[in-house]
């Protein structure tokens, strides 16, 4: 099987000749650039700094020469532009705090704040207010709010959806050389097309507009899907629209020749619970998400990918009913949330893209026996009758030893049949 | 008219600072509003949220109508000189920018009739000593929402005990991938997996003091 096929069977619950394995198709199913760095040092690879092609949580490209080595089966195809409103263009070096040189794009620009931290501005603009911070010692960036004094008599949804409009020119050839590159690779194509993720809580501050309006404060949000619940669905509704416009003039110009689309990020599980009730996710989100996925599934091939974090039991069956095919992370550890109950109770209807090995605990601070054990358990109860895309749960994060990476792989490929890795140079 | 107690329990902080406003002029004292309406309120918000009817959003709907009344009466409670449930300090540890789980710890506790000293997020070590020894913090509440700043929360212990208040404080860690098991590694004296256990444990050590 190609990695295509493998991947393809796996989305039909099919089993495929052995498990197809995801790192860096995502923005939340790639490996932090520092652990990119160690890997690329590890296998011997051209040594020179990662991209980092995602900057807001500092995930690093694997490129061809590693998806090689790590044996990858999924190419990911990504927007234009970055969650800061820049393009992933023109790259220079940078340096992360613990002095690792890494790429960045050109318009990647920070400055130091009297507190050390390092400060990021939408579009590269330094003229603008600082729209992300990185503590002094960190490793990635956190959005800082903007939030405008709220008047509830001139709330006004148009605000809240100045990021969303009909798709440039520009960013749609941009999307069609990178699905055909990306469909050349014999690998499957993911795509991250942006536009369907409704109301998630890493882009409503808009790290990307020089000037946010609307409400664009974390926990004001947070309460607006509560007490304005009117504002919000007026937002879903319009978002919704434009939405379904891009995607028409996407498929129009890539065709099947993407296999899965990353639709929308955000969270509704907590560790233990949730950001809100079912009955909630039925009334705010659900019309929406079926929307989407009526018109993909009406009109594409393409499956379709939901990522939440946390503890969705409660919401599993909406989100199966509402179209979804994928479901990512897969957090084992949060409640509910254990493998033989997700397999047995969804797998023939979903598919774990994800939920290879808990990067909270295990990953990071395990041993590398502790991670084989996690991954063999978790590649024997998922892989079942196919439906199963192996990732980490989450994006690896930054300082998770090398050893520990190359001892889940190496599960990967013990569960598979394959010979382990090479031991590197 | 909605009392206090409703108004907190709804969420609702235009009805929290008109229900206090009317309470105060009808000559209400202000420690008995806080004993037999804003802590009770806050008590049966978090029994809603233990048992799934409340969520996130209703937490920061009803700390922010508590902190609506609690702006018009805690002048009134210095005057009186009445003393808080205990004193905590709070903050996400150094390297940790997330503090919504933080915000939403401190105002359960406010609610609860602590006094809160909010150290804010990103917090560094020492900052946490100096609210022990200068501003007579009782427990001190560690949040963390990354895996790579949990570390972190032990540096906050070795500098308690490195500047000598470590048996003066007890030291409570939550967030989203903190656990029980590492809490006890660290040597934290409690770990709250969500805002109300944290409450009650903050209760249970102040009562064991």
């Amino acid at each position: 099987m190609t990695s295509r096929e493998r991947v393809l069977a796996a989305l039909r619950h099919q089993a495929p000749d052995r498990i197809p394995v995801d790192f860096g198709s995502t923005a939340v199913t790639g490996i932090h650039v520092s652990c990119v760095d160690a890997l690329r040092r590890h296998f011997g690879l051209e040594p020179h700094p990662v991209k980092v092609h995602e900057p807001y949580q500092m995930l690093g490209l694997v490129e061809a020469d590693l998806q090689e080595a790590l044996g990858l089966d999924v190419e990911g195809v990504f927007p234009r532009k970055t969650l800061f409103g820049f393009a992933n263009e023109g790259w220079k070096e940078w340096r992360m705090p613990d002095g690792l040189p890494v790429l960045v794009p050109e318009k990647f620009n920070t400055t130091v704040a009297e507190s050390g931290d390092i400060l990021m501005y939408p579009e590269g603009d330094l003229t603008a207010p600082a729209s992300a911070r990185m503590p002094n010692d960190g490793y990635f960036f956190d959005t800082i709010v903007r939030q405008e004094p709220i008047d509830e008599e001139k709330l006004n949804p148009e605000d809240n959806l100045e990021e969303f409009g009909p798709i440039s020119d520009e960013d749609l050839e941009h999307i069609r050389v990178s699905v055909e590159a990306a469909s050349q690779t014999g690998r499957a194509v993911l795509a991250n097309f942006g536009g369907t993720a409704f109301g998630d809580i890493a882009l409503v501050p808009a790290p990307f507009l020089k000037k946010p309006k609307g409400i664009r404060d974390i926990a004001e949000w947070y309460m607006a899907t509560r007490s304005r619940r009117e504002y919000v669905h007026a937002i879903f509704s319009r978002q919704c629209e434009i939405a379904i416009a891009n995607l028409e003039r996407i498929f129009a110009a890539v065709g099947n020749r993407v296999d899965a689309v990353f639709l929308c990020g955000t969270d509704f599980g907590t560790q233990t619970s949730s950001f809100c009730s079912a009955a909630t996710f039925r009334d705010l989100w659900f019309p929406y998400y079926k929307r989407v996925n009526d018109w993909i599934h009406g009109h594409t091939a393409w499956r379709t990918f939901k990522h939440s974090c946390g503890s969705v039991d409660r919401f599993i069956p909406s989100m199966i009913e509402a179209g979804f095919d994928i479901l990512n992370p897969v957090q084992c550890s949060a409640t509910n949330m254990g493998a033989e109950h997700l397999k047995n109770d969804y797998g023939e209807r979903l598919v774990f893209w994800g939920g290879g090995v808990d990067t909270q605990q295990v990953l990071p601070f395990g041993t590398a026996a502790e991670v084989r054990e996690q991954v063999l358990e978790r590649c024997r109860v998922f892989s079942r009758g196919g439906g199963f895309v192996f990732n980490t749960i989450h994006n690896v994060q930054a300082r998770t030893p090398v050893e520990n990476i190359l001892a889940m792989l190496n599960a990967v490929r013990e569960f598979n049949g394959q010979a382990a890795l090479a031991a590197g140079v | 008219m909605t009392d206090l107690y409703q108004a907190i329990v709804e969420g609702n902080a235009k009805a929290a600072v008109a229900a206090t406003e009317a309470a105060l002029a009808r000559g209400e004292n202000a420690l008995a509003l806080v004993q037999q309406q804003m802590v009770p309120a806050m008590d049966e918000v978090g029994r809603l949220f233990e048992c799934e009817e409340f969520f996130v959003p209703e937490l920061l709907l009803a700390g922010r109508a508590m902190k609506a009344a609690l702006e018009l009466i805690r002048p009134l409670l210095a005057a009186q000189g009445a003393e808080p449930a205990g004193r905590v300090a709070i903050g996400t540890v150094k390297g940790d920018l997330h503090d919504i789980g933080k915000n939403i710890v401190a105002s359960m506790l406010e609610g609860g009739g602590f006094e809160v000293i909010d150290l804010g997020a990103d917090v560094p070590p020492e900052k946490f000593v100096e609210a022990v020894r200068d501003r007579g913090a009782e427990i001190i509440c560690l949040s963390a929402l990354l895996t790579v700043t949990m570390p972190s929360m032990r540096r906050v212990i070795e500098a308690l005990s490195a500047g000598g208040v470590r048996d003066k404080v007890k030291v409570l860690v939550g967030g989203a991938p903190v656990t029980r098991r590492f809490a006890e590694e660290i040597g934290a004296d409690g770990y709250g997996e969500n805002a109300t256990a944290a409450v009650t444990l903050a209760r249970k050590m102040v009562q064991a003091a």
